[in-house]
């Protein structure tokens, strides 16, 4: 186990400094400038800019500082906002995302999980159709239009939540709501799906000739391997719902992180830009190893180790 | 493996009450700004910026959501009131020297910095100079282009001690400029040129970077800003006018979308909101929309160096067949006026006439002269037919559907069929202004209120030229119009330069911004200025 640790953890500095270093060149090569839009400049003005944010250096001078910075953790300051920096940024955005997004996740996977599992149960029953109706609105309703719709019928005809902003809890209501629908229709599927085919297995008709109760047999036996394909999505998912989402968080104004992914490629704010794409990218990697763990734990038929595994 | 779950199961349970015990913590706070129930006694406005403010630090943040903010906070030597003329503000009074190139002004005995500091002449020292430093790199440094030494040393080649401001005593600051612009005490009443409290700022050059560190000079003190979120201003009771301020505390969300924006003013969570869109005409109907000026105007560039715009008769067929009522009555429908010159009405000559109305309309909607001149310059250029013509616009939904009305108004008018084109918008502004488009959307936003601020831009070689457009005649009236003295002579001037601007067609105007917005009825005396930002030292809340 600690052998594999160890490599694991190479592996994924390694992709990090790959992700790192094509993201930095790509973006360089991009066309357009931080400093180019419509508003009123002058040459003088133009170059002080350029050379405040050390751009008149050549593209590998300026990798090579940036690769030293980031090993210390410094992000620099950004372009757009100057008078803060990345690190700020990403300090203040990212626990309002986490927070919205740990809430939304646990929403998901608890309402998912249980949808699907009792559309299984009740296959091809009321209560299936129902489940799967809702699921497949999940789906295909957009959550923007969701929450446009949440506002207008809660918040503004009925009043029984504020319409947006990030105070309390009554103001996470709603965007964990529209948040969470995606999500939950995609693990309430894949639930369901897997939960049938479990439930056809030998072992489940072991249990049952054994005279388990079918709540154990459900929720011990079936389940646990039920879940492994919901685990696999789950890890990319988190790592989307906990970084924020650009839309949400402006429809109901909250202060996530979200909107950096975005604005700062559309404002060509290079070291934002680097800062989120370096965030996101070590958070994935670090989810994802976290789902290979849990596939040991779900199914000890996979082995993280060779010799273990043999 | 089961101890692996359960830890597994552990660290979630942990995660899931971090964010449930934060929650309950939030939900403690008073109840501010779900409503404005609780204040009785005291008036608080809801507003919202709509974004973060680039910078709260003066010459930095250069955009409307940084200004709104700072026009409140601090305040200049010269304050625009509500008819946007600059009035004496942190100055008394001021004397001009014959030449009309030197200006003394006399600080107020009784302004003082928010921390109760006196404010001396050398605060307004310090901050100019700052605002040119070229380390600094502000982006409104330009403005201050106009004093003597200024745009040497933002350019590198001067230095600082060569800008002529200087403190003649405590209460008495020089300014001499390189030559006499009366616009000068427009420009003034902008952010860039606010003091600074120097000691403060050397103290903590971040000064501007919280709430708990700012000092300002304004009507209002920023007394909480939490970034991304919003931020609070409260009455500055150290302001020399603070009698006549009547709003105890501002609060500022920042809500991005308009149709969220507008739900919360409907929920009664804001006191102003813009007009979503898709909404504006059924607003507008129900007649409780606002209109106000806004300085500035939608047009196109011609590239005068790519065929077919290299000739005159060629552009002005073009820009003739656009039929700018049309595109206000039925695409953009925000109640715009149609733009036929360039200068945004609004702007007083030297009689107090509005520049717009005298200057006329310079290049209106004429389908038979447009369809005479497109002949015509076909002949001067030897063309059998029109070289193919491409339109080109920055990728957002509202320069879409305005390419797509102008489109068939050539087609129409000309018989031309012109294709379009969306880039991506940074890489729209770099490409054109290398001129790589043949003809492309453009917008200008005045930076303060003289037609100059607009005529100038379209110098040979100006960085906002962007037409590969140079007429020496041109050019020699605005370099003059700056050094003229005699304003009755500067605006002939200008209304020289309009005409050949408009004759010569390097542009084509499409209209002139406005600013459309609802408010609270019991909310007064708010004056949003044309050059974008919002004052609220004369509002006034009902209870």
């Amino acid at each position: 186990m600690a052998t594999y640790l160890i490599k694991r953890f190479f592996a994924m500095i390694v992709t990090l400094w790959l992700i790192i270093t094509l993201t930095f060149f790509l973006m360089h090569a991009l066309p357009g400038s931080p400093f180019n839009d419509e508003r009123n400049t002058s040459e003088a003005v133009q170059k002080n800019l350029i050379a405040h944010f050390n751009l008149d250096q050549p593209v590998s001078v300026q990798y090579i500082e940036y690769l030293k910075s980031i090993v210390q953790f410094d992000f620099g300051p950004s372009i757009k906002k100057s008078s803060q920096t990345v690190n700020d940024l990403l300090g203040r955005g990212f626990p309002v995302s986490f927070e919205l997004g740990m809430v939304t996740l646990v929403v998901a996977i608890l309402s998912g999980i249980l949808l699907g599992v009792l559309a299984a149960l009740k296959h091809n029953g009321v209560i299936d159709y129902l489940a799967m109706t809702i699921a497949v609105l999940g789906i295909s309703v957009p959550n923007f239009v969701l929450a446009t719709l949440l506002i207008q019928q809660v918040a503004v005809n009925w009043e029984l939540l504020p319409v947006a902003t990030w105070k309390s809890w009554r103001h996470m209501v709603l965007p964990t709501l529209a948040l969470a629908t995606g999500p939950m229709a995609i693990i309430a599927r894949l639930t369901r799906s897997s939960m049938l085919e479990v439930l056809t297995q030998d072992y489940i008709l072991t249990a049952k000739a054994k005279g388990l109760t079918p709540f154990k047999i459900v929720f011990k036996h079936a389940l646990k391997n039920a879940l492994l394909p919901v685990v696999t999505v789950l890890g990319a998912l988190a790592a989307g719902i906990l970084t924020g989402t650009f839309v949400i968080e402006k429809i109901f104004a909250i202060p996530g992180m979200g909107k950096y992914f975005v604005d700062s490629i559309n404002n060509r704010d290079y070291p934002v830009i680097m800062g989120t794409t370096i965030f996101y990218s070590a958070l994935l990697i670090f989810l994802l190893f976290l789902v290979d763990v849990a596939y040991g734990i779900l199914d000890p038929r996979i082995k993280l180790h060779k010799k273990e595994g043999r | 493996m089961r101890k692996y779950l359960s830890i597994f199961l552990a660290t979630l349970l942990i995660f899931v009450l971090a964010a449930c015990t934060a929650n309950e913590d939030a939900g403690e706070e008073p109840k501010d700004g779900d409503g404005a129930t609780e204040e009785a006694s005291e008036k608080v406005l809801y507003w919202n910026n709509s974004i973060e403010p680039t910078s709260f630090d003066p010459p930095v943040g250069f955009d409307a959501v940084s200004w709104s903010g700072l026009n409140n906070l601090m305040e200049g030597l010269t304050r625009l009131d509500e008819s946007h003329t600059p009035q004496p503000a942190i100055a008394e009074d001021w004397d001009v020297s014959e030449d009309g190139k030197t200006y003394t002004f006399h600080i107020r005995e009784n302004a003082k910095w928010s921390n109760g500091e006196d404010l001396k002449a050398s605060d307004f020292v310090f901050a100019w100079k700052r605002a040119l430093d070229p380390e600094l790199a502000a982006s409104s440094a330009f403005l201050g282009y106009l004093i003597e030494g200024a745009e040497a040393y933002n350019s590198g080649t001067g230095s600082a001690d060569a800008v002529a401001v200087k403190a003649v005593d405590d209460k008495t600051f020089e300014v001499t400029l390189t030559s006499p612009q009366a616009y000068f005490l427009n420009i003034i009443s902008l952010p860039t040129f606010f003091p600074i409290n120097e000691k403060v700022a050397t103290e903590n050059p971040e000064w501007f970077a919280e709430a708990e560190s700012f000092v300002g000079n304004g009507p209002f003190n920023l007394t909480e800003w939490e970034h991304d979120s919003h931020f609070v201003m409260e009455k500055n009771d150290q302001y020399w006018d603070a009698e006549n301020v009547k709003i105890d505390k501002i609060h500022w969300a920042m809500v991005d979308d308009p149709n969220t924006e507008y739900q919360m003013y409907q929920a009664g969570e804001l006191d102003s909101s813009n007009i979503p869109p898709e909404l504006s005409e059924q607003l507008f109907e129900e007649g409780d929309v606002e209109i106000v000026d806004q300085a500035g105007l939608y047009f196109y560039r011609f590239n005068v160096t790519k065929e077919p715009f290299q000739n005159k008769n060629i552009r002005k067929a073009f820009a003739l067949a656009v039929d700018q009522q049309q595109i206000v009555d039925y695409v953009t429908k925000g109640h715009e006026e149609p733009a036929y010159g360039f200068v945004s009405p609004g702007f007083s000559d030297a009689n107090g006439q509005d520049f717009r109305e005298t200057s006329g309309d310079l290049l209106k909607t004429n389908v038979e002269e447009a369809k005479e001149l497109l002949k015509k310059g076909m002949e001067e250029e030897g063309y059998e037919t029109l070289p193919e013509v491409t339109l080109t616009y920055s990728s957002t939904e509202t320069h879409k559907v305005m390419a797509e009305a102008i489109q068939p108004m050539f087609k129409e008018v000309l018989g031309v069929d012109v294709k379009l084109q969306s880039v991506e918008s940074s890489v729209f502004s770099e490409e054109q202004t290398e001129l790589k488009y043949q003809l492309s959307r453009s917008s200008f936003l005045n930076d303060f209120a003289d037609p100059i601020n607009s005529l100038e831009s379209f110098q040979t070689g100006h960085s906002m030229n962007r037409t590969g457009w140079s007429n020496a005649e041109y050019d020699k009236l605005i370099q003059d119009a700056k050094k003229e003295s005699d304003e009755a002579k500067r605006f002939e001037m200008l209304y020289q330069a309009e005409k050949i601007l408009m004759d010569e067609a390097p542009i084509f105007t499409v209209h002139f911004y406005n600013q459309t917005f609802l408010q609270n009825e019991a909310v007064t005396g708010v004056v949003r200025h044309p050059v974008g930002y919002v004052e609220f030292k004369w509002a006034d809340k009902a209870e």
